[in-house]
Formats: structure tokens, C-alpha cells, sequence
């Protein structure tokens, strides 16, 4: 899945270093070289690359350094302390309480996978006995309400829609006023598709959301995704205020690169990522292990711990 | 006088050793306008080939005549070789008495069902009738998106005073997708429709079973017309799609008809500003024409692709 073969890649590129004999600026270079293009290849924002090279050179003072081992061993590290932050962010994802109503709603481009991943949600948690519930306020895609209703009916979860309100904000409201009522512990609330392009879409987005004051906002993300990621996700936390990230569609070929930036501009973490069609293709999704098992790939285990 | 003027300069020879920094540079732009970094390579080493060895007047740097060489390479790859005129087609089936087919295929969510339906208004405006087949048995809510869209072109066109109309095919969820678009087609010779749009089911490109079921709808069917829908949006992975999808017809096919994808629809252009470099990727890895681009939600956003203005966006 994601970053696995770049993890490879990467940590290749380190072990050739540290098995040169020479270790020079041009050593570095080529290592670097290596790394960027592993990086490039798995659609990683170009700006965070080059972010990523500058900081990893900067370490380094090739004049000060005394030489050898300690050399190699420093450039180890920032190489790997560089991808840890690739794929963490600083804020802490919320935590649903239970016996309590959360209000989770969906956001994200058109066609990355929200309504799906609504209803994958949904279900994990009522899997664990939690009373969730979803809510469809995209009034606009074709048969968006016909498609949650079947996931919803399928996966025996209630939900709430409507076929003539054209207002998504009045829809949204009146559904997380009646699971509240109803004492559901997860309401989840999905929308349309939209980007930033178009500014009406992106005022509907922000009329939702303070309609039902959700306790988290997701950001839906398609793991196929490339360069234009980042300014997309820039501009829809610039609009309201993102919580988390959820990657779909990583049953693919995709690496998922692309969608990384969205972690680094909504500052978010990803909490989920989707690996299939059905309905149980969710997966919590955690950094830190993630990172360690990817730096467990090679033996360099143990540098980042230092 | 050109020669005069060269011979003065001293014509300097353009080296390996002064492309490579700009070339390298080149590289990295039109990765970051979001072509794929393969064939982003590809293009610079092909151009830089081209020029090694060739010898410049100093008044023009070796950074413009890169410029202008990939400007040309670029210009070259989007123009199409073959032209895929439906409209002239369509006019061709109607003689010889058969509905125009046309299938879609593509990943999950890249807009296909929306831009089949935008192509059946431009259809529609055009006076042709159409059906579309709903072979997306699988995703939930893709018979009523369509029926949807179908209900809503027909008031369009009655608004309009159009007679022109269009009809759904479906056969619920669950069915084998080869045969509803076979059974769409079959009605639709029977009753004279002009032309079958076959909408499809979303998948990945390497979920083999999914592959081959697209590969025995296109083979058992024999359409006219083989659509590729792909996002803008993507990056590195839109070679990996195209080719795969391209090689999953082509295995199924017989070496008498040799199968693959006739041509592409650009999805989502209108959400990735500036960065339009899946244009070249997928035009580069097929050799196949953009026959539309998507450039946005509504039935009218539905354009050709204009070379000159992409070469352009990828070299700013
Ligand atoms: N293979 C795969 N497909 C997925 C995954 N998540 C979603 N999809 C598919 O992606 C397509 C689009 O999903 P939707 O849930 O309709 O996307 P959306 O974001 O709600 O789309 P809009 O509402 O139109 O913006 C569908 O075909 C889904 O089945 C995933 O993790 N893996
Ligand atoms: N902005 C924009 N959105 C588009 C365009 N084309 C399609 N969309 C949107 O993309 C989303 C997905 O479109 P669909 O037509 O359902 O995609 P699909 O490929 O049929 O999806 P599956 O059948 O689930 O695989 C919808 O919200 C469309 O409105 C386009 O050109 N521009
Ligand atoms: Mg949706
Ligand atoms: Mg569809």
C-alpha cells in the first residue's frame, strides 16, 4: 500500500550511501537524487520534496562534520525523520464519546469516494455496537440519495435524505436534529463533490457546516490523486475546519503520494483509509506504526528512536 | 545570411554538458504541472537527444531552444493522428441501419456516468436518439444517476422543442453487464435508436476478474466506440490505467480484431488550474485521441480539447 514500495526505494538509496566508501557531497547528492525521484514517482507533492531535500542538507555540514559512521548515521536519520512527517500531523484526530451524539461530516472533490466511505464508516462503527446513522445532504449528483439509501438499507443503518429539499444546509440540519433526538451515537453527514474552482460550492460547503456544527469535518481523498492535491485541500480547509483525512481507493496500483499533501495542508492526520468497494474495505489508519513498519523494511530500525 | 551570422558567432555546439541543467529543470517543470514523471523523463531525454550535437547561434540561449523543442514534442503528442468523428458515424450506422455504440470504461469515480450523459445532450442536440444502457450493476445508486439524468435531458429537450429522445436500458443490479449491454443493443436495432451510450462499472485497473468482465462486455459487443474516462486529477497512476486498461481488451480480442481504447475523455479539467499534464501522459501512453474534455458538472461542460492553450499552461 502506500509508501511500501517507496519505503524500499528509499531505504536502498540510504544503504548504498552508507556502503560507499567515500562519503562526499556527491554521495549526498545522488542519494537525494534517488530519493526524489522514488518520491516524484509516487505522486508526492514536488514543493514537499524539495522541502524534504532542504531540510535533510541542511543537517549536514560537510566541513564540520568529523568523519565516517556519524556522518551517515545523522543523514539516516533526518532522511526517515523527513518521511515520518510526510504522514503525520500534528493535531490529534477527535474521539467520538459514546452515549453522546457526534456529528462527523464529509467533504472532499468529486468522485473521491465520500459516500462510500459514509457508509463504510457507518457501519464500523455500529460493528462496534455503536448507533450510527447517516445523513445525505448532497442534493445535487444524480441519485446520490438513491446510493446511500441502498448502501444504508443493505447495512441495516437508518438514515435520513430527502427528494424534493434542493437545500443541503435545511436537509442537513433537520436529519442531525432527528438522530439527536433519537439518541444516535454517530451522526454522519455526507455532501456533494466539489472544488475550489468554484466558489458557490465551496459556500453551500461552509452553509452545512453551520448548520449541524459537526464535531469533525473529513476530508475525503483518492489515493490516485497528483500535483493538484494540495492546492485542493489548501482551499477546503481555508474554508472550514478539517479534522481528519481519509485516503480511498487504495486497493489500486496507487502509491497514494499524492493525497499525503493533503496532510500537510489541512495539518490533519489520516485516520481511515478505503481499500475496496464493499462495505468492510475501511481501515484504521495510524501514522506511527505505519512509519515504523515501513522503516522496518530495512535495518535501519531503531534510528528514528535515538 | 543565417550562415553568415553563425560562422561570425562561432555558432557554438550545443553539449550534453550544457543541456543536461536544463533539461533537468524542464524535467521537474512539467512534473509539477502534473505529468507523469516517466514520461516526463521520456520527453526531456527524447528532446534533449534531438538537439546534442546541433550547433546554436548565441542569440538564442540553450533554455528557449529547450523551451521551444518541448513546445513542439508537447504540440505533437496532443495532436491527435486519427480523428474520431461521431457525429459523421453516427450518420454512417444510421444508413446501414444499426444503433452507433458506444462503451465507457475507466476507474472508480472519474465521471463517467456524468459525461456519457453529457455526450447523450450534445446526441440529443444533434438530433439523435439514444438509450443508455445502465451496465453499472454494481454500484449502488448507478441505475437511478442515470435514470435521472435521462428524465431530466428529456424535459430539456421538451423545454426546448426538441423531439429527439433518450431511453433508459436497465436491468437492475446484480446482472451480468455483457448482457444488458447486449440486450440494449439488440432493442435498439429493433426499434431504430441512433446510438447506445453503455455506461459501466467503475474498477481498478488491476482487479483482474473486473478487467476481464470489461474485456467480455467489449469483445461479446463489439461496439463502435471504446471511451477511456479519466480524471485530470490523476497523476503517476494514469499510465498504469491506460496501459492496463488497453491490454485487458487486447487480450480478450482476437489478433484478426485487435482491440483497445479508441479514445479518451478528460474528466475534471476544470478543477486542476494550471496543472494539466495528465493530458500528455494519457494521450502519450495510448498514442489515442482526447475526444472530449469534462469541464464540469453540468451537460454543457462538455469541450475539445484545445492543444494550443494546454502547451501553453504546461510551459508557464
Ligand atoms: N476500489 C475502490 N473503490 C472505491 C473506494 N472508495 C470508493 N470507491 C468507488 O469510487 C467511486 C466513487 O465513490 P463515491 O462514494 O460515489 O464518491 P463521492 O465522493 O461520494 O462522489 P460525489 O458524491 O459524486 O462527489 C465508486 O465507484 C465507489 O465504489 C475504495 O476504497 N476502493
Ligand atoms: N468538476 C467536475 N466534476 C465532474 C466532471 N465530470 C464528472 N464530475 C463529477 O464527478 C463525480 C463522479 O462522477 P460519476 O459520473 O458518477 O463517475 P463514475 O466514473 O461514473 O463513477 P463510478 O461509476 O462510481 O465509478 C460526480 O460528482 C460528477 O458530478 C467534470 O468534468 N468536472
Ligand atoms: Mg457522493
Ligand atoms: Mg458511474
Amino acid at each position: 500500500m502506500v509508501l511500501a514500495d517507496l519505503g524500499r526505494s528509499i531505504t536502498q538509496a540510504v544503504q548504498k550511501m552508507s556502503s560507499s566508501p567515500v562519503f562526499d557531497e556527491e554521495v549526498l547528492k545522488e542519494m537525494l537524487k534517488t530519493i526524489s525521484r522514488a518520491l516524484l514517482m509516487s505522486d508526492v507533492n514536488i514543493k514537499l520534496i524539495k522541502q524534504l531535500c532542504d531540510n535533510i542538507k541542511k543537517l549536514i555540514d560537510f566541513e564540520e562534520m568529523a568523519a565516517g559512521l556519524n556522518k551517515r548515521r545523522i543523514i539516516q536519520r533526518a532522511v526517515f525523520q523527513e518521511l515520518c512527517n510526510l504522514v503525520e500531523a500534528n493535531k490529534e484526530p477527535y474521539k467520538p464519546v459514546k452515549g453522546k451524539p457526534n456529528v462527523i461530516m464529509f467533504v472532499g472533490l468529486q468522485g473521491s469516494g465520500k459516500t462510500t466511505t459514509c457508509s463504510k464508516l457507518a457501519y464500523y462503527y455500529k460493528r462496534k455496537n455503536w448507533k450510527a446513522c447517516l445523513i445525505c445532504a448532497d442534493t445535487f449528483r444524480a441519485g446520490a440519495y438513491d446510493q446511500i439509501k441502498q448502501n444504508a438499507v443493505k447495512a441495516g443503518i437508518p438514515f435520513y435524505g430527502s427528494y424534493s429539499e434542493h437545500d443541503p444546509a435545511v436537509i442537513a440540519a433537520e436529519g442531525v436534529e432527528k438522530f439527536k433526538k433519537e439518541k444516535f451515537d454517530i451522526i454522519i453527514v455526507d455532501t456533494s463533490g466539489r472544488h475550489k474552482q468554484e466558489d458557490a460550492l465551496f459556500e453551500e460547503m461552509l452553509e452545512v457546516a453551520n448548520a449541524v456544527n459537526p464535531h469533525q469535518i473529513i476530508f475525503v481523498m483518492d489515493a490516485s490523486i497528483g500535483q493538484a492535491c494540495e492546492a485542493q485541500a489548501k482551499a477546503f480547509s481555508d474554508t472550514v475546519d478539517i479534522g481528519a483525512v481519509i485516503v480511498t481507493k487504495l486497493d489500486g496500483h496507487a502509491k497514494g503520494g499524492g493525497a499525503l499533501s493533503a496532510v500537510a495542508a489541512t495539518g490533519s492526520p489520516i485516520v481511515f483509509i478505503g481499500t475496496g468497494e464493499h462495505i468492510h474495505d475501511l481501515e484504521p489508519f495510524q501514522s506511527q506504526p505505519f512509519v515504523k513498519k515501513l522503516l522496518g523494511m530495512g535495518d535501519v530500525m531503531g534510528l528514528i528512536e535515538k | 545570411l543565417f550562415s553568415f551570422f553563425g560562422t561570425l558567432t562561432g555558432g557554438t555546439e550545443i553539449t550534453k554538458e550544457n543541456l543536461e541543467p536544463v533539461l533537468e529543470k524542464m524535467r521537474e517543470h512539467l512534473v509539477g504541472k502534473n505529468v507523469a514523471a516517466d514520461i516526463a523523463e521520456k520527453i526531456c531525454h527524447g528532446v534533449g537527444t534531438s538537439l546534442e550535437g546541433k550547433s546554436k547561434s548565441t542569440f538564442s540561449g540553450i533554455a528557449s531552444i529547450v523551451k521551444s523543442s518541448i513546445e513542439e514534442t508537447l504540440t505533437s503528442i496532443l495532436t491527435p493522428k486519427r480523428r474520431v468523428d461521431i457525429l459523421r458515424d453516427v450518420e454512417t450506422a444510421k444508413k446501414q441501419k444499426k444503433p452507433y455504440v458506444i462503451v465507457f470504461c475507466g476507474v472508480n469515480g472519474v465521471g463517467k456516468s456524468t459525461n456519457l450523459s453529457k455526450i447523450c445532450y450534445w446526441l440529443l442536440q444533434n438530433n439523435n436518439s439514444v438509450r443508455m444502457a445502465a451496465c453499472d450493476t454494481f454500484r449502488a445508486g448507478a441505475v437511478e444517476q442515470l435514470k435521472t439524468h435521462m428524465h431530466k435531458l428529456n424535459s430539456h429537450q421538451k423545454q426546448t422543442g426538441k423531439s429527439a429522445t433518450v431511453q433508459l436500458f436497465e436491468s437492475g443490479y446484480g446482472k451480468d453487464a455483457a448482457n444488458v449491454a447486449n440486450d440494449a443493443i439488440k432493442l435498439s436495432k429493433e426499434d431504430g435508436t441512433n446510438v447506445v451510450l453503455v455506461d459501466t462499472a467503475g474498477r481498478m485497473q488491476d482487479n483482474e476478474p473486473l478487467m476481464r468482465a470489461l474485456a467480455k462486455l467489449v469483445t461479446y459487443n463489439n461496439p463502435d466506440l471504446v471511451l477511456f474516462v479519466g480524471e485530470a486529477l490523476v497523476g503517476n497512476e494514469s499510465v498504469d490505467q491506460l496501459s492496463k486498461f488497453n491490454q485487458a481488451l487486447a487480450d480478450c480480442s482476437d489478433q484478426a480484431n485487435p482491440r483497445g481504447i479508441d479514445g479518451i475523455v478528460l474528466t475534471k479539467f476544470d478543477t486542476v488550474d494550471d496543472k494539466v499534464g495528465a493530458a500528455i501522459s494519457m494521450t502519450y501512453i495510448t498514442g489515442q485521441p482526447i475526444v472530449f474534455v469534462g469541464t464540469g458538472q453540468t451537460y454543457a461542460d462538455l469541450k475539445k480539447l484545445n492543444v494550443s492553450s494546454v502547451v501553453a499552461a504546461l510551459l508557464t
